[in-house]
């Protein structure tokens, strides 16, 4: 507040001199005022940037301690910031090109205008320099004012609106400041009475630009964005994620600690870098854009939870949010403060605290937002961190949640079926068991889809293929139990923790060199999340060493590839294909399933939204168990996607995403299994193809295509 | 009956006559009043001869050729005559001297016996019988009204046919609702006064088990719960051993059969062949009346839309194929059904989630499941594996839930509802009239 | 402030034990808590509502191990949120095998609460469901079973709705001190959460155990299938007696009826509920 009146205090004695002198000698001492005014201006500015710095320094470290490496973080910032990030943001090339033209002209700008007007070193080069940056910003505003002219929904609006005013202010304002530098300053324009005028609006220009820059850049205004996001990519969470890297296995909590927070009650739960990387937000909404939950018109949407954290954690009420809000809940009801709970205890009747239960619970973790946030926030983290705590603290799990907690608690999977008939859909099959084998190649990890009707069609089909391959596999059968997966995203770190420990202990017991699974969801649990887990001794420091994790599509890939299976050619109609979350933005997998259904012979039929941009089939995260109601149904508008794909049978390799998209009603496609596509197609090997030519060469080209 | 022949030309005549309008009454006149037994198909010639119409003989087998049965059994007239034949051929069992008792307490729901009543009932007998030459009494200690089986003379004789050789009946005011305490009263007094061997009650929520552990407790027994099987012990001190259900159900218990014993239904097959006296009996002294601390006001209405899925009997369930929701629940409380839907008529908002039916929503135990509009996707079906009957009213014959369904009806579901609500109403209606 | 408001909530509460054991799941039989104990101390925990300042002891009697341990802090787990002294349970600890009655008559006596709640059957051991009976035997308190809910609590009188079977229910007052036992008509137990079982404590009572000796001589084995009940047919002749056995079962495939009129559909189904007896 102070620095705003202090910068008007400027303004103020500024025009106090104008009235006490109006001389001829104008000219000069207007230059001479501007230069004398300038430095103060810019250095009251940065002090009070520094001042509103420190104090949101504070704010994040509110949160827990986390390990961070700071120097190396800093270090590593620059390549963050201009491989990794426009890597995301380059996904828009306006935007993309708009953003370097506005942030590479504003640092350019900035460092130049402290150089030649803050320090006085009136280099003419270094005064060109600024032109041409201040310049380049002014182009990048006049993007970014055409962006604003006329908004998408998804934007955030309010401050946010005058953004490209203040952009055009500092870059216009440092332009004319300058001109004088280089003698480029037309004589003409600052003679008379009008040059006090003038040189009074320039000041002002300066002082709007500056405080917008400078002053709002750390005390909240949109500009924030550069100096916490800037932070946000050096002390990230997760540095797996920058060049090129993947993480996305969830943290696990230490419950050896007694008295570490099991989730997230407040705020200050959150780790510090977590707050930081809140404020970070731009507010572009491209994760509301992408949300399936906010598409179908559940109550939650990734920017608006964002804005309440920072909310929280720097307390104050929702009112000030200006974009898009929870579908079905108005703006400016939620209030937070940092240690005050961030969802009520008990349902209150005036006020409400900041979030909802309903809003966390609506999350699918599909992790589009994720992936699709400029800043590299961290959505699900969050949720999933406040999901803990309603789990473990309170016990409020809805709807369905709590049995199927107790159910992974007391019998090993979610159904509340008998361990001992995991196996029983495969009577007649004879599957050959880890216990008496002790040692294969291929572990065969079936899955809760097990017990459930349809996918024990998709398992069958496995199987059948495995055969033809003729590859060494084994089941644990009645050994295996549920990956933990949904106990995880439902917040039950402890039911989680349980499984993946016995789980792991099962399987240190036998030597295999791979384990295949068709769901991706225990795919990624197993791959990503079981390393967090491991004692000495089972399969030693590197878990994931010692054997890998297969998805089934990437595992009859490679068969296909060996020229172990060979196929029967497509004969139905047109097929497109679904990508899983948890296979594809999860672990990065497009291509293998798309290789199969070449190799089937099938022309995939893409969706308007697939690969990293598929839509979720609502069946991620326990999503179908809490039920959260919302206008639409997730699986409807992902079908209706497939509709307008115009394939009549759509290909998929997740049990989760079967169930759902066939419990779409009146659906214009068919859903099948890739496995179920594998196993029709199949036929006798020639006689002639049994030395086992690869296909390697051709799969090669495969690849290629289906990238391109 | 006079010994001469009397003839009716005329009628004789309408019975020879096939086209006359009178020929079926005729001949069904004179097959009832021929002492030979035959129907229409046989019956006294002009001369005083039987007659035969071979073509009338007979029925039409279930491949459509025509059978003929010499033992004459097929008509339904004479079917019953046999029954009521063998029900009489029962053997009259009366015990005078009994040797020792079996005190039995049924449940009496409803005031009938109802079938775990008379399997407990079976029990006991065996219990009683075991040895031909002491044989003991079933005395049975009756709360509330005895409304009988059947009607007409048969309506008196249920207790006697199964079972029952003595009837303590206590038809007060005192023991109607929920009065374990003045229940136990009585009891108390039977035990003092008769001191049977054995007490059975039937380890049943209508009653039997609350009243049957209280009885325990107060006579200091360790009553046997949930027994299912009985069979003679030489060792054991009351010369029975029993095996029990415990703990839920998971475990069989093996142990001699105390005195108090409360056993589950189908613990013993109910009795058939004899029929007892089932004499009425008074207790000598007063009862001593006990000052009540429980006080039962009364049951509550319960609506039946409100009870819990997993409680309900009758469940009327929807699915996509209902257009009109408000005539569903319309149709709904008349019935008296509990309300049940698909998982698509949650999804898509007609009803509230908790009304879900199947594997992701409430698993189903109603006596009948009428399902409307629903085809039975396999988790459907699957919550509703334990349903005694399935009706099912769709539009599609080829749908999984008709194969499933016990009663399947095909056609509009808003219509067959509609007349199935117009029927309940008359009938109702009907009802009321006349009462 | 705090004392303050404490003592005015003390006037209307109640003191209530919760009897709990440990239950057994059907499927895997692994320990956790009981279904119907569970049930009951939801009904103690909703009295909150209605009975501000009501306390709660949970009791058990039984040994202490790893695995029963988790099972009675499952209990504890369901206490989030509210207060009423659930931070822990008193245990009275006595050897596997012993008869629970006489040391939970004796601490029961002692402590004197105005409502004991408990599950009506116990999901291991004998489970005979005559330990809320032995008690009020013992105590000489009213008993009432299969509760469905606590209406409310006045002057020493509870009002409460007992269930009957089918969802019907029964209002009864009763004069307390009272037992009340649980069974699966009451409504469901909330989820435990995590972090207060892992924080709650056990007060351990010693008491005076003495072994089941009539239990220990109990032949125990695990449930056998009971057979399914022959329909059995007494008929006169040899021929009846034939025909009953050798026709074809019936129910084998519904009746479909086709092409009808809704009212004849209607009278089909009519037929149907009416044999059924589900039409009142």
């Amino acid at each position: 507040m102070d620095g705003k009146c202090s910068a008007q205090g400027w303004v103020y004695s500024a025009l106090a001199e104008v009235c006490r002198r109006s001389s001829p000698a104008a000219k000069d001492e207007v230059s001479t005022m501007l230069e004398t005014l300038l430095p103060i201006l810019i250095f009251t500015a940065l002090a009070l940037a520094v001042i509103g710095a420190v104090r949101r320094i504070r704010l994040w470290r509110q949160g827990r301690p986390s390990r961070v490496n700071l120097l190396q973080g800093l270090m590593a910032l620059p390549r963050r910031y201009l491989v990794d990030l426009h890597h995301v943001v380059g996904r828009d090339k306006m935007i993309s090109n708009t953003h370097v033209a506005t942030a590479g002209g504003f640092v350019a700008a900035a460092v130049l205008m402290i150089l030649v007007h803050g320090l006085g070193i009136a280099n003419p080069l270094l005064g060109g320099l600024l032109l041409l940056a201040s310049t380049s910003m002014f182009v990048g505003s006049l993007f970014v004012a055409r962006r604003r002219l006329n908004p998408p929904a998804r934007l955030s609006k309010g401050p946010w609106m005058r953004l490209p005013k203040s952009l055009m202010a500092f870059s216009i304002g440092v332009f004319l400041i300058t001109l004088p530098t280089v003698g480029l300053l037309p004589d003409g324009l600052v003679e008379g009475s009008g040059s006090w005028l003038l040189a009074l609006v320039l000041a002002g220009v300066v002082v709007w630009g500056l405080g917008e820059m400078f002053f709002g850049m750390t005390w909240g205004g949109p500009m924030k964005h550069a100096f916490a996001g800037a932070l946000h990519l050096a002390f990230h969470r997760r540095a797996e994620r920058f060049g090129g890297g993947r993480s996305t296995g969830l943290k696990a909590l230490n419950l050896e600690d007694e008295a570490a927070p099991l989730g997230v009650e407040k705020p200050t739960d959150f780790t510090w870098n977590q707050l930081l990387g809140f404020d970070a937000c731009v507010q572009c909404g491209r994760c509301e854009a992408v949300c399936p939950a906010f598409a179908a018109g559940q109550p939650l949407n990734p920017k608006k939870l964002i804005q309440d954290m920072v909310v929280g954690f720097a307390g104050g009420s929702d009112a000030g949010y200006a974009g898009s809000p929870y579908p079905g809940k108005p703006v400016g009801e939620h209030q937070g403060a940092p240690h005050a709970p961030i969802l009520a205890p008990v349902v209150m009747k005036e006020g409400k605290a900041l979030v909802d239960a309903e809003t966390l619970w609506s999350c699918t973790t599909c992790r589009a937002c994720v992936e699709e946030c400029p800043m590299m926030i961290e959505h699900v983290d969050a949720i999933v961190d406040m999901r803990r705590h309603l789990t473990l603290e309170r016990g409020k799990t809805p709807n369905k949640g709590a049995e199927v907690l107790d159910n992974l608690i007391a019998t090993d999977n979610p159904g509340g079926f008998d361990p001992g008939s995991r196996l029983n859909w495969a009577a007649d099959l004879n599957l050959p068991l880890m216990a008496d084998l002790k040692q294969v190649d291929v572990l065969l990890w079936l899955g809760d889809g097990a017990f459930d009707m349809r996918n024990q069609r998709t398992l069958r089909a496995l199987v059948k293929v495995l055969r033809a391959a003729e590859v060494d596999f084994a089941v644990l059968g009645a050994e295996e139990r549920d990956s933990g997966d949904v106990a995880r995203r439902l917040g039950d770190e402890a039911t989680f923790q349980s499984l993946a420990k016995r789980n792991i202990a099962t399987l240190a017991k036998y030597r295999f060199q791979q384990i295949v699974t068709c769901d991706p969801h225990s795919f990624h649990v197993l791959g990503n999340e079981y390393g967090d887990f491991l004692q000495e001794g089972q399969g030693g420091s590197d878990f994931n060493a010692s054997y890998e994790v297969r998805h089934h599509s990437t595992f009859i890939a490679e068969l296909y590839d060996a020229g172990r299976l060979t196929f029967a050619p497509w004969k139905g109609g047109s097929v497109t294909y679904h990508d899983p979350c948890y296979l594809g933005r999860y672990n990065g997998e497009y291509e293998a399933p798309r290789r199969v259904l070449k190799a089937l012979g099938i022309q995939v039929a893409e969706m308007e939204r697939s690969g990293l941009r598929s839509r979720c089939c609502g069946g991620g995260g326990g999503a179908p168990i809490t039920d959260i109601p919302g206008e639409r149904r997730i699986p409807d508008m992902r079908m209706n996607d497939v509709k307008e794909s115009g394939a009549e049978l759509v290909a998929v390799g997740c049990p989760q995403c079967t169930a759902m998209l066939e419990g779409v009603v009146d659906a214009s496609a068919e859903v099948r299994d890739i496995a179920e596509l594998v196993a029709d197609a199949l036929v006798e090997r020639p006689a002639g193809d049994v030395s086992g030519v690869s296909r390697r060469t051709t799969a090669v080209t495969t690849a290629e295509e289906v990238t391109l | 009956m006079s010994e001469i022949i009397r003839r009716d030309p005329r009628r004789e005549w309408i019975a020879r006559n096939r086209l006359h309008p009178d020929h079926a009454s005729v001949l069904a006149a004179l097959g009832v009043n021929s002492e030979g037994g035959g129907a229409a198909s046989e019956w006294l010639g002009p001369n005083g001869v039987v007659r035969k119409n071979p073509r009338a003989i007979g029925f039409i087998g279930p491949n459509g050729v025509k059978r003929i049965d010499r033992s004459g059994l097929q008509q339904g007239r004479q079917a019953a005559a046999t029954t009521t034949a063998a029900r009489d051929s029962r053997r009259r069992v009366t015990i005078d001297q009994p040797a020792f008792l079996v005190a039995v307490v049924p449940d009496l729901t409803g005031g009938r016996l109802s079938s775990h009543d008379k399997d407990l009932l079976g029990l006991a007998r065996r219990v009683a019988d075991a040895d031909a030459e002491q044989p003991g009494a079933v005395v049975a200690i009756l709360f509330g009204e005895h409304k009988g089986e059947g009607d007409g003379e048969h309506k008196e004789e249920a207790l006697g046919d199964a079972g029952i050789d003595r009837v303590v009946h206590l038809d007060d005011e005192l023991y109607a609702g929920f009065a374990p305490e003045a229940r136990l009263a009585v009891l108390s007094a039977v035990e003092r006064e008769m001191t049977p061997r054995f007490w059975l009650l039937p380890d049943s929520p209508l009653g039997g088990a609350d009243l049957g552990r209280r009885l325990a407790l107060r006579l200091g027994e360790r009553a046997a719960t949930g027994v299912w099987q009985v069979e003679v012990d030489n060792e054991a001190s009351l010369g029975w051993r029993c095996t029990t259900r415990g703990a839920a159900g998971s475990l069989d218990i093996q142990r001699p059969l105390p005195r108090v014993a409360l056993a589950l239904a189908e613990c013993a097959e109910p009795m058939d062949e004899t029929r007892h006296a089932a004499k009425c009996q008074t207790l000598a002294a007063p009862i001593p009346i006990t000052l009540s601390r429980i006080e039962d006001l009364g049951q509550v209405a319960v609506d039946p839309a409100g009870v819990a899925l997993a409680e309900a009997e009758f469940i009327l369930s929807g699915g996509n194929g209902v257009k009109q929701w408000d005539a569903f629940h319309h149709a709904a409380k008349v019935l008296g059904a509990t309300e049940g839907a698909s998982r698509v008529a949650v999804d898509d908002g007609f009803m509230a989630r908790d009304r879900q039916v199947g594997a992701t929503g409430t698993w189903v135990t109603a006596r009948v499941y009428m399902a409307v509009g629903i085809s039975g996707a396999i988790q459907h079906l699957q919550g509703i594996q334990r349903c005694d009957k399935v009706v099912a009213i769709n539009l599609d014959p080829g749908c999984d839930m008709i194969k499933r369904a016990d009663l399947a009806v095909i056609g509009d579901s808003t219509q067959i509802l509609a007349a199935l609500v117009a029927m309940v109403e008359q009938q109702r209606g009907g009802q009321r009239d006349a009462a | 402030m705090r004392p303050e408001q404490q003592q005015k909530q003390q006037k209307p509460g109640i003191d209530v034990a919760v009897l709990v054991s440990i239950g057994r799941h059907p499927t895997t039989g692994r320990a956790r808590r009981a279904e119907q104990d569970a049930r009951g101390l939801e009904l103690a925990l909703a009295m909150e509502a209605e009975l501000p300042g009501s306390r709660i002891d949970v009791l058990h009697a039984g040994s202490q191990d790893v695995d029963s341990e988790a099972a009675l802090r499952s209990y504890l787990g369901m206490a989030t949120g509210v207060g009423m002294g659930l931070e822990s349970m008193t245990l009275l600890e006595q050897p596997e095998g012993s008869d629970a009655i006489l040391p939970l008559v004796e601490h029961l006596a002692a402590t004197s609460p105005q409502l004991v709640i408990t599950g009506a059957r116990a999901e291991r051991g004998e489970g005979s469901g005559l330990l809320p009976y032995a008690l009020a035997e013992h105590l000489g308190w009213p008993l009432v079973n299969s509760l469905a809910s606590i209406e409310t609590v006045e002057n020493g009188v509870i009002t409460l709705l007992q269930a009957l079977p089918r969802g019907q229910r029964r209002r009864l007052k009763v004069r307390l001190p009272a037992i009340i036992s649980v069974d699966e008509a009451a409504p469901a137990a909330r989820q435990s959460a995590f972090g207060p079982a892992r924080r709650a404590t056990f007060l351990v009572a010693p008491t005076t155990s003495e072994a089941d000796s009539e239990l220990a001589q109990w032949h125990l084995s695990p449930a056998r299938k009971r057979p399914k009940r022959l329909k059995i047919i007494k008929a006169a002749s040899a021929r009846d007696r034939f025909k009953a056995a050798a026709s074809k079962a019936e129910g084998k495939g519904g009746q479909v009826l086709t092409d009808v009129t809704p009212e004849q559909g209607a009278e089909a189904i009519y037929k149907l509920l009416k044999e059924e007896g589900v039409l009142r």
